[in-house]
């Protein structure tokens, strides 16, 4: 695999600086404001944190603060499919445990983590709420039940040709 | 306000609405245990210590931030809250390493404390590691997390005490710690190492780190801190009758638990190996060691003879910013009675005279008009020519709370960038040396749009028309092109300051070390009245460099004024003192410091007698000074150190430091401070006090007083507003600032906003256009940096702020640095008409075309030596704020 594109936001950071300054001096706006950078590059770009301080007249390390405190919030590029596998207590006892292990398996990478192609982040969740599908996975918005082995070969054995 | 009356602890109490328990409970002497909570702090319950049980319902409630509701039954110890408590502290412990035996914080650990009060020690939960020791080169602060309870503290006094914002939560759950932004080292944030977190800390997780000495305190004495003229309370810890640590004081009206890296680990220069030991005497152009009886003969013996073949006016005396107000108000009375000369001016001549004379010209009050909480509630704060942030870290830390948290306006005013320019709503750059062309076109905008205080102008001052007149020339478009500063934004902040309900206007030497100084300090104290907003609300402040650099003015070592500002040529002055003192005054006034290196090349001075100063390093053309000086038949300096000067010297007197004295000290503010003795004086060194004593004494005419608080009474008789401030009063909180009532007009401050002399004056100022020297087109401006302060003789001497500092470079625009083809850390020479030196370049983007920037002490050698010297007619104070220069490579 070669590495793509490993640290660019989707957009240009003049584009987010554009962004920045919609809100200016709109100390409240600072949730609505870096979720809106997260939908547009994909991530928060840790540089735009000292001017997304300067233009809300907040502390970088307060924004850096919030930026880390939400799970929804992330500071490093995600990758184009965000894979979320079930560790809730219906899918653990009907092996999601083994289904976490070979999703790792066939994309390489650990929980958190994202693959090298930029294809694919791997997280996992605490209930997907389809407990009667249990083991369940989703990708991206789409939810996957009754998981086994063979069908997360076909979900993920032959990305890389994508 | 009503009352709300609940029951604590089974008695009945009275509290006023929104009184938090813990508050109440603490007025009554009730104890409730807290790690989290600071008076200085905005409350967060975080530790969950002070869990209190509501008797009525049960409930525990986290009592510093509960406020009291009527009909409360609290009980702070009832078995309930006991057991929770020790929960909690369990809780805390188990995640805490058992480190206690070798961590330093020792007994002054609060987890400690509490946990031994409460009798916890080994517990039954399973114990949660969090190693988390960051590796950080600085030599101020270091931070074990592992010993982090997460009450916040560090966070808050960050953000809300110095509002610095350099440290901050990062994560959550049990990964949450404090953290600096994208969790570098601190001497790579925005840290400025002013060791408030380290004070606040109630773990060992943030310590000073290279503590000389490793041991507890064992005694903690309450003084003054040395370097500026804010005058922080600092709590200096000894040991072994050696000063190991310094806090700020928690209380204190004018730090308020903080300090600067100066105050929190500046202060070691008190026991560097280079302090003087003992007196010295030069013999046959060598020092040699002597006692002081020699050394006091001989410099009496010196300057006797030179007043015996010469006459007393061949004499002069230079004291000190740096010395008590006591000490000053000695060396005058020597100088005037003793050695029979008003020849005596002190090192605030540099820097802040221009406010004396500006001021006392227009509202008649020399000095500051308002205290540290009139500036921190005022709604607009107008910052020129001064970087507080360096020169004065409690006015900065006043200033950024009002504007970050207060709800005030401020506009800086500075060609330079400084970090108050973040917190600002405006930044106006105009070209140096125009200030005021800026303050008179903002006075014209303001009284144009009829937008002044016409009720204060016409009642409390006089001289408005010619005044008004005057300001014709100054329109906005004149200014603009002058200043270079849009002209929507000179009509901008002109409205801000006219509709302010209270301004304040805070001044430095980048308005008063400039040979028009006094001009534009007449132009702010115009401004000031025009909008009503002196003495009355708001104020002016004039910040000061040295620590005493007010007191030194106030007891009369200057040489037009006895003390008290009383004027030596009026004769009904000198009666005053000649019948206190038993002899006759000189009555013709002296020569101010720069005249006096005149006089000497002039032949017309011959002995000098310098306490505590350092004029080789701090008067321009220090070659010349050094040449001077050592032309003289005598010299006598007074110093800790055997400075540059003190190497000149005929006889060197070793003197004590701040903290082997006591005495009093004045703030800019006007609030006299009181300073305690903490060690003994190193060797055979002495306060300045009793050196001069024991000079009288050698020349046979003893001073009659025995104590610093003799000193103090005399000063409080004959400085009218020195009076009300018994010495031992001098520690009260409030007395020093309240307007005192005494129906004279001198007092202290002004009196509900009237002015001493009944009015106010406005006095017409020009601007005049300085043409730059054909051949040197950079303009370097001189200022001071963070870890160097002055000249250096006593920061250079702090290891830890030595060994940080990396000795200064010239900053330089971007682009100028691109088309002389300089880049980061080259090394360069400046060039200007009267000299040239040598420094390594820094690019400082920020920084406006066309300008430089250095320290006072660059690579050791002072930066003075590029300027003429240039005097300000009225102030006498020389021009040292900036000069023109050129730039090359080396």
């Amino acid at each position: 695999m070669t590495k793509l594109q490993q640290k660019k936001p989707k957009i240009s950071m003049k584009q987010i600086e554009k962004i920045i300054t919609e809100y200016q001096g709109k100390k409240w706006a600072l949730i609505p404001l870096v979720q809106k950078i997260q939908e547009q590059a994909g991530y928060i770009p840790p540089e735009t944190i000292p001017i997304i301080a300067r233009h809300l007249g907040l502390f970088p390390a307060q924004v850096q603060g919030v930026v880390t405190f939400y799970a929804q919030l992330y500071t490093t590029p995600r990758g184009n499919n965000v894979v979320r596998v079930c560790r809730g207590t219906a899918c653990h006892v009907r092996g999601g445990k083994s289904i976490l292990k070979l999703v790792k398996q066939h994309l390489g990478i650990d929980e958190g983590e994202t693959t090298e192609d930029m294809e694919y982040t791997l997280e996992t969740v605490a209930c997907i709420g389809v407990c009667a599908l249990a083991p369940n996975l989703m990708i991206n918005k789409e939810t996957h039940g009754n998981m086994n082995p063979k069908k997360v070969a076909r979900l993920f054995g032959k990305s890389e040709k994508e | 306000m009503d009352t709300i009356t609940i029951i604590l602890n089974g008695v009945e109490v009275s509290g006023y609405p929104s009184t938090t328990i813990l508050d109440l409970a603490r007025e009554l002497g009730v104890n409730i245990p807290t790690l989290c909570h600071d008076p200085n702090l905005a409350s967060t319950g975080a530790c969950r210590l002070c869990l209190v049980e509501d008797e009525r319902n049960g409930a525990l409630l986290a009592s510093c931030v509960t406020s009291i509701t009527p009909g409360m039954n609290i009980n702070t110890n009832s078995p309930r809250v006991i057991e929770h408590r020790k929960k909690i502290l369990k809780l805390l412990l188990a995640s805490h390493p058992d480190s206690c035996l070798v961590c330093d914080k020792g007994n002054r650990c609060q987890l400690r404390q509490l946990a031994a009060q409460m009798g916890i020690g080994l517990n039954e939960f399973q114990r949660l590691p969090q190693n988390d020791i960051i590796e950080e080169v600085n030599p101020f602060i270091e931070r074990d997390l592992s010993k982090c309870i997460m009450c916040g503290k560090c966070i808050r006094a960050d953000q809300e005490l110095v509002v610095e914002g350099a440290i901050d939560y990062i994560h959550r759950g049990s990964l949450v710690k404090a953290a600096t932004l994208n969790e570098v080292p601190l001497e790579k944030s925005e840290c400025t190492f002013c060791g408030t977190c380290v004070a606040i800390c109630p773990t060992g997780a943030i310590m000073e780190k290279e503590r000389a000495y490793t041991g507890t305190v064992t005694n903690t004495v309450t003084t003054v801190c040395p370097y500026c003229g804010c005058g922080c309370t600092i709590l200096l810890g000894v040991k072994d009758g050696k000063v190991i640590q310094a806090r700020p004081a928690e209380g204190s009206p004018v730090n308020a638990g903080t300090l600067c890296v100066r105050g929190a680990y500046g202060w070691d220069f008190i026991s560097s190996s280079e302090r003087l030991t003992t007196p010295l005497i030069r013999e046959n152009g060598e020092f040699r060691e002597a006692t002081w009886e020699e050394a006091l003969a001989a410099v009496a013996e010196g300057l006797g003879k030179i007043k015996e073949s010469s006459g007393p006016d061949s004499l002069a005396v230079y004291g000190s910013t740096r010395c008590t107000n006591e000490e000053n108000y000695v060396l005058q009375r020597f100088t005037r009675g003793i050695l029979g000369t008003n020849n005596i001016d002190n090192g605030s001549r540099l820097y802040s005279s221009a406010s004396l004379t500006g001021l006392g010209a227009t509202i008649g009050y020399a000095g500051t008009t308002g205290s540290f909480d009139v500036l921190e509630r005022s709604k607009v704060i107008i910052v020129i020519g001064a970087n507080p942030e360096i020169s004065a870290p409690a006015v900065a830390y006043a200033i950024k709370r009002a504007a970050k948290y207060k709800g005030a306006e401020l506009c800086v005013i500075d060609p330079c960038f400084t970090q108050l320019a973040r917190f600002a709503r405006f930044w106006l750059q105009p070209k140096v040396g125009t200030d005021i062309a800026l303050l008179n076109g903002l006075a014209k905008v303001i009284i144009d749009k009829k937008k002044f205080d016409m009720e204060f102008v016409s009642r409390m001052t006089d001289n408005f028309r010619k005044w008004e007149e005057s300001l014709e020339r100054y329109t906005t478009d004149y200014v603009k092109k002058v200043t270079g500063i849009p002209a929507r934004e000179i009509q901008q902040v002109a409205q801000l300051l006219a509709e302010a309900e209270e301004a304040s206007i805070v001044y430095g030497n980048g308005v008063t070390q400039y040979a028009t100084g006094t001009d534009a300090v007449i132009a702010i104290a115009n401004l000031a009245m025009l909008t009503g907003n002196a003495g009355r609300l708001g104020g002016i402040f004039a910040l000061q460099r040295e620590n005493n650099a007010r007191g030194a003015c106030d007891t009369g070592a200057l040489p037009d004024f006895l003390p008290g500002y009383l004027s030596i040529t009026e004769p009904q002055n000198r009666q005053k003192f000649e019948e206190k003192w038993g002899v006759k005054l000189p009555s013709a006034a002296g020569y101010s410091a720069l005249e006096m290196i005149e006089k000497i090349r002039e032949g017309k001075l011959k002995g000098m007698l310098i306490m505590g100063e350092n004029p080789v390093e701090s008067f321009p053309q220090p070659a010349q000074v050094k040449e001077a000086l050592s032309s003289l038949d005598f010299l006598v300096v007074a110093d800790m150190f055997l400075s540059e000067t003190a190497r000149l010297a005929s006889v060197v007197l070793p003197a004590a430091s701040f903290a082997e004295k006591e005495g009093t000290f004045t703030n800019f503010e006007g609030r006299v401070q009181r300073l305690h003795k903490v060690t003994e004086p190193v060797g055979n060194s002495l306060p300045d006090v009793d050196i001069l004593l024991g000079l009288a004494e050698a020349m046979d005419s003893p001073l009659p007083y025995s104590s610093s608080q003799e000193v103090m009474e005399e000063i409080e008789e004959t400085v009218p507003f020195y009076r009300h401030l018994a010495f031992g009063e001098a520690e009260k909180k409030d007395s020093d600032l309240a307007d005192v009532d005494d129906g004279g007009t001198a007092t202290r401050r002004l009196h509900k906003g009237l002015f001493p002399s009944g009015f106010g004056r406005f006095s017409p100022v020009k601007y005049i256009a300085a043409l730059p020297p054909e051949g040197y087109p950079l303009t370097l401006v001189v200022g001071s940096v963070r870890f160097s302060f002055g000249s250096g003789g006593r920061s250079s001497r702090s290891d830890r702020m030595s060994r940080f500092y990396n000795n200064g470079c010239i900053e330089i625009n971007s682009t100028d640095a691109v088309k002389l083809g300089i880049s980061d850390g080259d090394k360069v020479k400046v060039k200007s008409a009267h000299g040239e030196l040598e420094g390594i370049a820094s690019i400082n983007a920020d920084l406006h075309r066309g300008m430089l920037f250095a320290p006072v002490s660059l690579l050791g050698s002072s930066v003075y030596k590029l300027f003429a010297t240039v005097i300000d007619p009225q102030s006498k104070t020389p021009a040292i704020k900036s000069c023109n220069v050129r730039l090359e490579r080396v």
